[in-house]
């Protein structure tokens, strides 16, 4: 009777909170439209602004300015191929010995925008080789432009050029210029293309997960601990019967509560971004077995207890919201880094300490779970150490609960 | 003399070097108002959160009864509401539904709170805002929803501390109303006020508090009888002649708190302070 009456208080708790948090709008936006929208965002309208950006920048008429020794006539392939991309070319006589500085007028017309770019086009006919170079101003997107359709220019007038003087040599071109060919068979790679789809998300998701979890933690942690504190709820909340413990316990579901939403949210809308919205079949979703999703969502769960307890530990020990949120805040480098290092360890023959680092060994857990590989003893140490940290994150949320000194409201 | 409730023996209670309460003893039996008298700093909100085990007694013992029968304080809280100094409401919420939480903490069904509520909420005329959510709510309607709060699930001791602070005249005059209609039901209430002329309105037993120190327990006639003086303010001041211990002992008293010191024995509530180039 005392035990249900125990776990229906930290219910009554747990309810209130998420009823109290889910009426600010701030808490919809942040928990539930941005985590849903976010990653659709990114995938969806990010493609179709750069593709738009990308055809705005193809339209563009450029002006190029030619310096040349040779006559015209002679340039009658670059002529059309300059007309067809676009670049409407002025042509000047070159002077060989004059190199271009940094006081030329050239220059400042095409730091003024005036001109795109500036070609210098030499030939010499002693040994008949053409030389060039291209002036332009790589912090300006017309005259980067310039320069990549000149390079593309450029670049098919010399294949064409050395096909002719091939010929003309009486040599065959693909024996001279390709003599060593890869053998053109359908599939090389013999990973799956669900498996290929486990082996990306296995960097992408541990990542994001351990992002998320901290961040999205951290405001409702702080709003239930050190907010009521300071709006000073806590008192008349401490006068009831409900025991400091159960109070943890309650605050400590919502708060988690409120994570798993957000989390899944997230992941939710990856996967939909990466499934349906991205060009062709970029990524699967990954092959994987119920132990693995089972084992992905026990990792998931104990790293969102640790993150969630001390959050709350650390925001209850703070005197105000603001003290919290400038703790919190740095420390969410704790989650983040260790999400970072575990992307560059490698999976293979890997060591068991690894597996009993905190923060780390969740992060690589995941990964391995999400490659739908098992091992026994992994699972065993990652779970069993991670339970101690969870354990002990409790244990110092619930210290903090118990001070004294939290009856003493800011204001 | 009703049945004995709690039983304060010995108690002292510190923060760090200071002595917020100092070897207090005092009874506490069912229907009676008992006034909580003294000074800012006196130890009477530190008396309130001992009584209802937001704090734990640095040396002695508080003792909570139930037919004479020792019980422990998470069983006493049940039996405690309570009106802290800051109302403490949640504004994302409605005055019923700030209240319906407390309840349902206290283990009573929302048929019974609400019944109570309801009852209560007439009495201070505060029916029509339950429903309303408590962000914008005046000084006034927080505090009357606070005391529907600590009265919603049918106390047996009612710890006010300070009820009547920041009330206009007719707000503070329903509140005593209901402290006085509690009594004539058998409640206890434990009423703390730096305003004496409200404590003889409502209260049957005033306990002087000064510098932690316990300087009178008795009725408010007990107090004009053993002072020797015509009203209580004067016995008030008689029985704290020393200064309060919020003051530099070191530095002569200031204007300011001179002042401050002659308003209060006058009983006279400082409503706003401005300062004048």
């Amino acid at each position: 009777m005392q035990k249900s009456k125990k776990i229906n208080s930290i219910f009554i708790i747990c309810k209130k909170e998420l009823v109290d948090y889910v009426r600010d709008w701030r808490t919809l936006l942040a928990v539930i439209l941005v985590p849903l929208l976010m990653f659709p965002a990114i995938f969806f309208v990010l493609p179709i602004v750069m593709q738009s950006e990308l055809d705005e920048r193809q339209s563009m008429h450029l002006d190029v300015h030619l310096e040349t020794n040779v006559e015209f006539s002679e340039l009658s392939y670059l002529s059309l191929k300059f007309d067809e991309n676009l670049l409407n070319v002025s042509y000047f006589e070159l002077d060989v010995d004059n190199e271009v500085n940094s006081t030329s007028d050239v220059l400042s017309e095409i730091k003024n925008t005036n001109i795109s770019s500036l070609l210098r086009l030499s030939y010499d006919s002693n040994t008949s080789i053409w030389t060039y170079s291209i002036i332009y101003d790589s912090t300006q997107q017309s005259s980067s432009e310039s320069y990549l359709r000149l390079t593309k220019i450029l670049s098919e007038w010399e294949d064409n050029l050395t096909s002719e003087r091939l010929e003309e040599a009486g040599l065959e071109e693909e024996v001279i210029l390709n003599p060593v060919q890869r053998n053109n068979i359908q599939q090389s790679d013999i990973a799956t293309e669900a498996e290929q789809a486990g082996f990306v998300f296995s960097f992408i998701i541990p990542l994001f997960v351990s992002i998320w979890t901290a961040t999205s933690g951290v405001q409702p942690s702080i709003d239930m601990t050190a907010g009521e504190r300071e709006r000073g709820t806590l008192e008349s909340l401490l006068c009831s019967p409900t025991s400091r413990l159960e109070l943890l316990l309650g605050k400590w579901l919502a708060v988690t509560c409120i994570v798993g939403v957000s989390i899944f949210l997230q992941l939710a809308g990856l996967i939909f971004a990466i499934s349906f919205l991205m060009s062709g079949s970029f990524l699967q979703p990954p092959d994987l077995s119920y132990a693995s999703i089972l084992l992905f969502l026990v990792a998931v769960s104990i790293f969102g207890i640790m993150v969630v307890a001390l959050e709350m530990a650390i925001a209850m020990r703070s005197r105000s919201v603001k003290e919290a949120g400038s703790i919190l805040g740095p420390m969410m480098l704790f989650f983040f880094l260790p999400a970072i290092f575990a992307q560059f360890i490698n999976l293979e023959s890997i060591e068991l300490f690894w597996f009993a680092i905190p923060a780390v060994n969740v992060l690589l857990a995941m990964r391995e779970l999400l490659q739908n590989e098992i091992y026994l003893v992994h699972v065993l140490v990652w779970i069993f150490s991670s339970l101690i940290y969870a354990a002990l994150a409790t244990w110092y949320a619930s210290r903090q609960f118990l001070r004294e000194d939290l009856v003493e409201s800011i204001n | 003399m009703g049945q004995l409730l709690l039983s304060v023996k010995n108690v002292t209670k510190t923060f760090g070097s200071l002595n917020a309460i100092e070897d207090l003893d005092i009874n506490i039996e069912s229907g009676s108002v008992i006034g909580l008298v003294g000074s800012n700093g006196a130890g009477k909100t530190t008396l309130l959160r001992l009584l209802c085990g937001l704090y734990r007694p640095s040396k002695g013992k508080i003792v909570f009864l139930d037919d004479g029968e020792e019980k422990n304080i998470d069983k006493f809280r049940e039996a405690v509401g309570v009106l802290p100094e800051s109302t403490g409401l949640y504004h994302r919420l409605t005055a019923w539904e700030n209240i319906r939480y407390y309840s349902r903490l206290n283990g009573v069904s929302d048929s019974i709170s609400w019944e109570r509520t309801l009852r209560f909420s007439k009495a201070l005329s505060f029916s029509d805002d339950l429903m309303r959510h408590t962000r914008g709510f005046s000084r006034g309607m927080r505090q009357k929803t606070a005391i529907l709060r600590a009265l919603a699930h049918g106390p047996e001791i009612l710890l006010l501390d300070e009820p009547t602070a920041g009330l206009d005249v007719t707000s503070a005059r329903l509140v005593r109303k209901l402290v006085l209609q509690l009594k004539e039901e058998g409640g206890t209430v434990i009423y703390s006020t730096h305003n004496l002329s409200e404590a003889e309105k409502v209260c049957d037993r005033i306990l002087i508090l000064h510098n932690g120190q316990l300087r009178f327990d008795g009725s408010p006639k007990n107090l004009l009888e053993e002072t020797s003086t015509s009203s209580l303010e004067e016995g008030y001041v008689k029985l704290t002649l020393d200064d309060a211990r919020t003051r530099d002992e070191s530095e002569p008293e200031g204007w300011f708190s001179k002042t401050w010191r002659q308003l209060f024995t006058k009983s006279i509530e400082v409503l706003d302070i401005k300062e004048e180039e």
